[in-house]
């Protein structure tokens, strides 16, 4: 029996001393692989942390989470699992801090264990997304992206609002839309700014350089939409109406005695440029030759290209409209 | 001896008696609801239901809708935008992926998505007492209730974390780990489910039934998914889709089953798909039941709703009385999270609902306006009289205490005549699709189709509604595609202001970097100033998630 006792108590002291153990803190080993040590902005970074710790938290080294200057309300963010992923949002070379803790029941006992690496971010955006001319009565023309960096502003010759129709000249502001803050934007060699009227009556020679260094040329064209200066038949003058909601469809008023036969008439028209081509379905219209009958519903389509390339051309529609009087 | 051998024998007894009694503990207990037998009547599917709409009612659903809706936008300030907690990490765009109301948005929707699941799933379990059209009709409605229910939650994910796990309708223990689908094939799973949704439920629910959600819920938010796929200034069929489910909508152009269905009978038979949706068969029809076809029109919504200010009877009803419970199933509220008064109001007996009205209109309000905001989002127009400030007074004579500088909006206001007998709100119900928006979205969609003349009308009929509040006449005028996609938009801010949509209007109008970080720029503590065009427009996987699925849910990028 007293063997019994004897070993009964062995156990109770065995387990008491082992319950103990938790008094002695494991010391932490701060330990972590990152994906890669470059990174462009916005690019993920992922951080497997490899060593021991009951805690860790990852300092990523940019605005508000440096860790030297943790005594200032820096914060770094705490680890789950051992995965952590981030992103930098502006380049530069930043020091990533991993710290390791372990600590006992109470809490005290606290142990610290740190490594850490460096992370260069570049930010190298000198991708256009988007510009405009945010100066013709409201900010909403902007250009046509072509192939191979070419850009194709169209522009209304005149807007119409309200009862007022305000002429749009070639000389206008400019916005780009750029991811990057930091990149910058040259025109024909000059830096760009957004106050300055630029003659877009030539095409402009555009540089796009980023944060990084990478400069990426561009080009940005400008056409008029095509439309009729003067339109005739039967030697009478139409009048032009524009559409407040579409620069590019026209409707022409031509006001004629009443019991006129439209049926095979010869149109007289005049467009502002002399390349400029104008259609009705697909075949092309010659003022004063071709023959149309208006009692259908015509629309004509006015087709106007650069000089130095007919591939780049903007279009435009006139609705006849023949009002009997 | 003896006694080893009655050792042994009393051992061996206990474990012979011991063992006898396998069967007897194994036996099957009748009477056990269990997944397999639960869902054999109307009532009991119906039951499963209600436990889904019962998610739409529970604070922390609530709690995330206006935390990411509202507050992480530009027309409020916050009383907590400290960066020391969660909710300062979140609207100040400084949060990590560990963030707890990116848990709980998370979380909370797909609570709801299995819900809805175990309704749609086991709906096939439903034993019909009689072969009637009515009882084949009600199980119909209760599927494309839980349907519309379904694409909601999951609307709710795909618009904050981009594309999600499509969860199987029954899950299995094997299976636990869904990888996310891309954005594109949620949005088509929630177009299916609302598609689906309109041509299984009545045009508008009435009387006690008021509340479930209705064919015309179904399609203003098939309007509203469709145009989170658009990208405003490009073309696309979404766009072209919205203009006609609008034509349908508002001004009573015909539309069938097989318009809205995008029926293709090469995919699925048409009796099949009929069999699936609860139509009774057609075998078992009799002569007066009626035969659905891909030919059958969709019951009309032209009258359903009205942009007027009418209550549910009819009766004239002020601008803010639409969202008072005066104001319940108006004639312009199409679909609202229900609640009901059910309390005293004293301390631990409150109505459900209630903490959403006291964080919004209470002496000490989670998020608040203010004079600058105001006259910003407002300028002239009527409806900023029903936003009031500190120390002025509600129209019916209460005092707004909600702090100097701060101002609230009265669509969180509970009448004084409204309030239970102690305190707080009355368990009125929340408006979550309006028909206002249903025509804001028709007139975006048109201007985005080159109808900006048509666009126009549909635009200053709203706006002509509101000059009823104080008899203006300023409208809208017309212009090029860009000044009428601003003023559409600019109306959309006025007319749902503080309904919890802003932030995720911005993001899919792709202009939320600009707005919340010129926002930041002017705020003292920079909220919002942080907002990384490219990345902050989605709200990253809890990493709990990718944790728990070993890599397998994948992160979102940039975080």
């Amino acid at each position: 029996m007293k063997t019994i006792i004897k070993f009964f108590l062995f156990v109770c002291f065995s387990i008491f001393i082992t319950s103990c153990e938790r008094e002695n803190v494991l010391f932490p080993y701060a330990a972590m692989n990152v994906n890669k040590n470059e990174f462009t902005i916005n690019e993920s970074m992922i951080i497997n942390f490899t060593g021991t710790a009951d805690q860790v938290v990852i300092y990523t080294g940019d605005d508000m989470h440096n860790y030297e200057f943790r005594d200032q309300s820096n914060t770094g963010f705490v680890v789950n699992k051992g995965l952590f992923t981030y992103s930098y949002a502006l380049p530069g070379i930043y020091k990533v801090v991993c710290v390791a803790s372990t600590y006992n029941d109470r809490a005290v006992n606290l142990k610290r264990d740190t490594c850490s690496f460096i992370v260069k971010v570049i930010d190298d955006q000198t991708e256009i997304e988007k510009i405009s001319c945010p100066q013709v009565l409201y900010d909403e023309v902007f250009a046509d992206k072509l192939e191979n960096d070419e850009w194709l502003m169209k522009l209304p010759r005149k807007v119409k609002y309200g009862n007022a129709t305000p002429s749009i000249t070639l000389s206008q502001k400019l916005r780009f839309y750029i991811q990057s803050n930091l990149t910058k934007i040259f025109i024909n060699e000059k830096e760009f700014s957004s106050t300055e009227k630029y003659d877009l009556s030539n095409p402009l020679n555009i540089l796009v350089q980023s944060n990084f260094g990478t400069v990426r040329p561009y080009k940005l064209y400008t056409l008029y939409y095509p439309e009729f200066v003067t339109f005739k038949l039967l030697n009478v003058n139409g009048t032009l109406v524009r559409n407040e909601f579409d620069y590019s469809t026209f409707e022409m008023q031509i006001i004629l005695p009443m019991g006129t036969d439209v049926s095979n008439l010869i149109p007289e028209f005049t467009t502002y440029s002399s390349t400029d081509k104008v259609y009705i379905e697909n075949k092309e219209q010659i003022s004063g030759v071709s023959r149309v009958d208006f009692t259908q519903n015509i629309t004509y389509t006015l087709v106007s290209s650069l000089l130095e390339d007919s591939n780049i051309k903007v279009m435009s529609t006139v609705n006849i409209k023949i009002i009997y009087q | 001896m003896n006694k080893i051998l009655f050792k042994i024998l009393t051992l061996s007894f206990s474990l012979i008696f011991l063992m006898s009694c396998h069967d007897f503990l194994d036996k099957e207990i009748l009477g056990n609801s269990t997944d397999e037998n639960f869902y054999d009547t109307q009532y009991k599917l119906q039951a499963a239901l209600n436990a889904s709409y019962d998610v739409l009612q529970m604070d922390i659903f609530n709690e995330c809708e206006w935390r990411f809706g509202e507050a992480c936008a530009d027309d409020v300030w916050g009383g907590d935008e400290g960066l020391a907690s969660q909710m300062g990490q979140l609207v100040n765009f400084r949060f990590n992926t560990s963030n707890e109301w990116i848990q709980n948005r998370y979380m909370i929707n797909y609570k709801g998505i299995h819900r809805v699941n175990q309704v749609i799933a086991n709906a096939h379990r439903v034993k019909l007492s009689v072969n009637d059209y009515s009882s084949y009709k009600a199980i119909r409605e209760i599927v494309g209730q839980a349907k519309f229910l379904r694409a909601l939650y999951y609307f709710n994910l795909v618009k904050t974390y981009g594309g999600v796990p499509i969860r199987p309708e029954t899950e299995t223990v094997d299976k636990f780990v869904i990888p996310r689908s891309p954005a594109e094939e949620v949005y088509a799973y929630i177009e299916k489910d609302l598609r689906e949704a309109a041509i299984m439920l009545p045009a508008r629910y009435m009387g006690t039934d008021a509340g479930k959600a209705s064919e015309g819920a179904a399609i203003a938010l098939l309007m509203k998914v469709l145009m989170y796929q658009s990208t405003p200034g490009v073309k696309s069929d979404k766009w072209e889709e919205i203009v006609r489910l609008g034509e349908f909508f508002v001004e009573g152009r015909k539309m069938t089953f097989g318009d809205i269905l995008k029926y293709d009978a090469s995919k699925e038979d048409w009796e099949n798909l009929r069999k699936r949706l609860w139509f009774k068969p057609r075998e078992l029809n009799t002569l007066t039941d009626p035969y659905e076809t891909p030919n059958t029109e969709l019951p009309a919504l032209q009258n359903a709703y009205s942009l007027e200010y009418k209550d549910y009877y009819g009766k004239n009803i002020s601008y803010c009385d639409q969202f008072f419970q005066v104001g319940e199933f108006c004639k312009g509220s199409i679909f609202e999270i229900v609640f009901k008064e059910s309390a005293d109001g004293s301390t631990g007996d409150i109505n459900e609902g209630t903490p959403i009205y006291d964080n919004h209109y209470s002496s000490s309000p989670q998020i608040w306006t203010t004079a600058d905001i105001i006259q910003e989002l407002f300028a002239n127009d009527p409806r900023r009289a029903f936003t009031i400030g500190h120390q002025q007074y509600a129209p019916d004579g209460d005092l707004c205490q909600c702090g100097p500088g701060r101002y609230l909006s009265l669509k969180w206001y509970t009448p004084l005549k409204d309030r239970p007998q102690y305190a707080g709100d009355n368990g009125k119900n929340r408006r979550l699709i309006r028909y206002v928006e249903v025509i804001l979205m028709y007139a975006e969609a048109l201007n985005e189709c080159h109808e900006g003349a048509r666009a126009l009308e549909q635009l200053n009929k709203v706006k002509a509604q509101a000059n009823t509040i104080n008899n203006s006449g300023v409208l809208y005028t017309g212009g090029g595609y860009g000044l009428m996609r601003d003023q559409i938009w600019k109306e959309r801010r006025i007319e749902l202001c503080f309904e919890w949509d802003r932030f995720f209007d911005l993001v899919r109008q792709k202009r939320a970097a600009e707005i919340i970080q010129t926002y930041g720029s002017k705020r003292a503590n920079k909220r919002g100033y942080y907002f990384r065009k490219g990345v902050n427009e989605l709200f990253p996987i809890p990493q709990s998630e990718i944790d728990i699925s070993n890599g397998i849910v994948q992160q979102n990028p940039g975080y």
